[in-house]
């Protein structure tokens, strides 16, 4: 899924400044116009609240959904639902100049019948969260702020990997998204990161970007280091008592702050990868 | 669906002469029959997965697993894998299969409604907001499956209070609660999730019915549910052949038979919120199984709860190992996408005979 952005004047500015009217294509393939620079912005995924507010248009949003929760900011926001609960009348009487929604859920067809603009961003792969920061840059006239927070964001990536990279032992790596058991391949963006800091994962590409695994697949795959499950839960599961990293302790439960950052496709991807990197190879960071 | 009685179910001929099942000869051979399946059952489920194992190999890890038990000798990779992973997962297959089969012939009976399944009384929606309770408000894991046990005798207890008149628990009345019950359990439900959503998939995976992570101690733990509930109905089988002659006649044959549906409704629920409570909501095995035994081996209780047992584990065992081993993923699945069709076929077979 490759947004392709057509500027209705074919006249790439120069100076970063987005011309109106502007034409997009969505991830759903819808294509929109936007006849104006967007002043009042709803964001209803917590990646989008996110992203706006790292390039500077912190200050255009006038509500977002329940799970945006960074930064500060946008806590204060009012709230309009989730995924599968969205209050449309609440949205619509914010009177919003731009909606910015996911592909998924049924959001969309309501909105738009209501003559208010909606556009599905909705980064999915490690690349994707660079691209639809650009998306968005142009879509609110922050162009210059998206590039310098993607730079900023490559750079810091970067430092990180430059650390991991020459690591001696790179151990394997089981990470447990939910207790279904869910894991993630090497191609999602957060199986990316994992091996940018340093980690062989045990999930071959094959099996997806979020297969259900079985979990003697697992106990045979024999990880040195469990991530997502603590411990005591670990250790309780059929057979997982004699596992290596069950056995050294290596089992636990991912800190509350790199949970949420490490599973959220948006400008706080460096640090997700930061403290990933220090839980994975403790000793590069003394 | 028809509810022509074998004359033998009726008659003590025989009675007396032919051991623990009545009945007539044929039915000895077909009982072997479903038990090789689900022997077969037994051993490709443990024998095969995701991590291939050479046959020798599981025979020696189905040895060393025994002995540790004696020895306190620890397993290592492989034997591991066959004794503390397949094997209680698929001995939880084949109680949850047989638990769903004995239970969902014993509602079809008692209601006289082909459609009656385990969950007619509301022990999978009581369950699953138990569970999603559990799951939502992040309760430690173990908690999970008592939480959806007691809702689930909860459930079935509103069911009962709401369906009463007097003394009597009339059929109709008892679907109606049922479902009442139902609907409402599964709204609450529906709003727990939508507060909890990135936990959604979780919930959903219950909901479908899963038996990964199924070690020996939850086989123990269901167990003694699934035998006392599944006990009871296999001795009121005869009560429930003659239940199908219809209340009055039953009642002049001397069946108490408000007395009988109530215990009837009572196994089986607890049989059911177990398994439940410990596997998710499994459909369509306590539907189907029993009819698939009623068309191939006849209607009397007391071949259709046993059989029903047989083959209830056996298809489960075998949805399991196909949902392990290939993209389907939840034996809850399979039972429901290849069961349906099968069956089908099945009643379509019938019909052309």
């Amino acid at each position: 899924m490759k947004s392709i952005l057509t500027l209705s004047l074919a006249l790439a500015s120069v100076a970063g400044a987005t011309t109106y009217p502007l034409t997009v294509t969505d991830d759903l393939n819808r294509k929109v116009t936007l006849k104006a620079e967007p002043q009042r912005i709803v964001s209803m995924l917590p990646s989008d609240s996110e992203t706006l507010c790292a390039i500077g248009a912190c200050d255009k949003l006038v509500g977002v959904d329940d799970y945006s929760d960074y930064p500060q900011k946008v806590t204060t926001l009012p709230k309009m639902g989730g995924l599968y609960d969205p209050k449309i009348e609440s949205i619509v009487a914010l009177k919003p100049d731009l909606v910015l929604v996911s592909k998924y859920g049924k959001i969309v067809e309501a909105l738009a019948q209501a003559g208010i603009t909606v556009v599905a961003v909705n980064p999915e792969t490690y690349e994707e969260v660079f691209s639809k920061t650009l998306v968005l840059g142009r879509l609110v006239n922050r162009e210059q702020g998206a590039k310098f927070l993607i730079t900023n964001m490559r750079r810091n990536i970067a430092r990180t990997e430059i650390l991991t990279k020459n690591a001696v032992k790179k151990p394997t790596v089981y990470v447990e998204v939910d207790p279904t058991p869910y894991s993630i391949g090497p191609n999602s963006f957060m199986g990316v990161l994992l091996s940018k800091a340093g980690a062989r994962n045990i999930i071959p590409a094959s099996m997806g970007d979020f297969p259900k695994v079985d979990p003697e697949f697992i106990v045979k795959a024999n990880p040195q280091l469990i991530l997502g499950v603590d411990a005591k839960a670990a250790a309780a599961r059929p057979g997982w008592g004699s596992m290596t990293a069950v056995k050294t302790g290596k089992a636990m439960a991912l800190p509350k702050e790199l949970d949420t950052i490490f599973s959220r496709p948006g400008p706080r991807m460096p640090q997700a990868l930061a403290q990933l990197a220090k839980l994975i190879h403790p000793e590069l960071f003394k | 669906m028809s509810r022509n009685l074998p004359r033998e179910a009726l008659t003590s001929g025989e009675r007396r002469s032919s051991g623990p099942v009545p009945g007539p000869r044929w039915v000895w051979p077909r009982t072997v029959l479903l038990l090789a399946l689900l022997l077969s059952a037994i051993v490709f489920g443990t024998g095969l997965g995701s991590v291939t194992i050479a046959p020798g190999e599981v025979l020696g890890a189905l040895w060393r697993g025994l002995a540790s038990q004696f020895s306190g000798a620890e397993l290592v990779s492989n034997d591991v894998i066959v004794w503390q992973i397949r094997l209680p997962r698929v001995m939880m297959g084949v109680l949850v299969g047989a638990s769903l089969s004995v239970c969902g012939g014993a509602f079809q009976g008692v209601f006289r409604n082909p459609l009656a399944d385990p969950y007619l009384l509301g022990v999978a929606s009581g369950s699953a907001l138990g569970a999603t309770l559990a799951i939502v408000l992040d309760w430690p894991r173990a908690l999970i499956p008592v939480s959806a046990l007691v809702l689930a005798l909860l459930a079935v207890a509103a069911t009962l209070s709401l369906a009463r008149e007097g003394r009597r628990f009339p059929p109709t009345r008892l679907i109606l609660a049922g479902v009442v019950v139902g609907s409402v359990l599964s709204a609450a439900t529906t709003a727990l999730i939508l507060r909890g959503e990135d936990r959604a998939r979780q919930v959903l995976a219950y909901t479908l019915g899963d038996l990964g992570f199924s070690g020996w101690r939850d086989v123990l733990t269901v167990l003694p549910y699934a035998a006392l509930g599944c006990g009871a109905l296999l001795l009121l089988a005869r009560a429930l052949d003659t239940l199908q002659l219809g209340d009055l006649t039953a009642r002049s044959l001397g069946v108490p038979v408000e007395r009988l549906r109530l215990i009837v409704v009572v196994a089986a629920s607890v049989a059911t919120a177990g398994a439940v409570a410990y596997v998710g909501v499994i459909g369509f095995v306590g539907l189907i199984v029993p009819h698939m035994v009623r068309l191939a081996f006849g209607a009397s209780h007391r071949i259709l709860l046993p059989l029903s047992a047989l083959l209830g584990g056996a298809l489960l065992v075998y949805a399991d190992l196909l949902a392990r081993t290939s993209p389907l993923s939840q034996v809850g699945i399979v039972t429901t996408l290849l069961g349906g069709p099968f069956f089908l076929w099945l009643l379509r077979r019938e019909k052309e005979i």
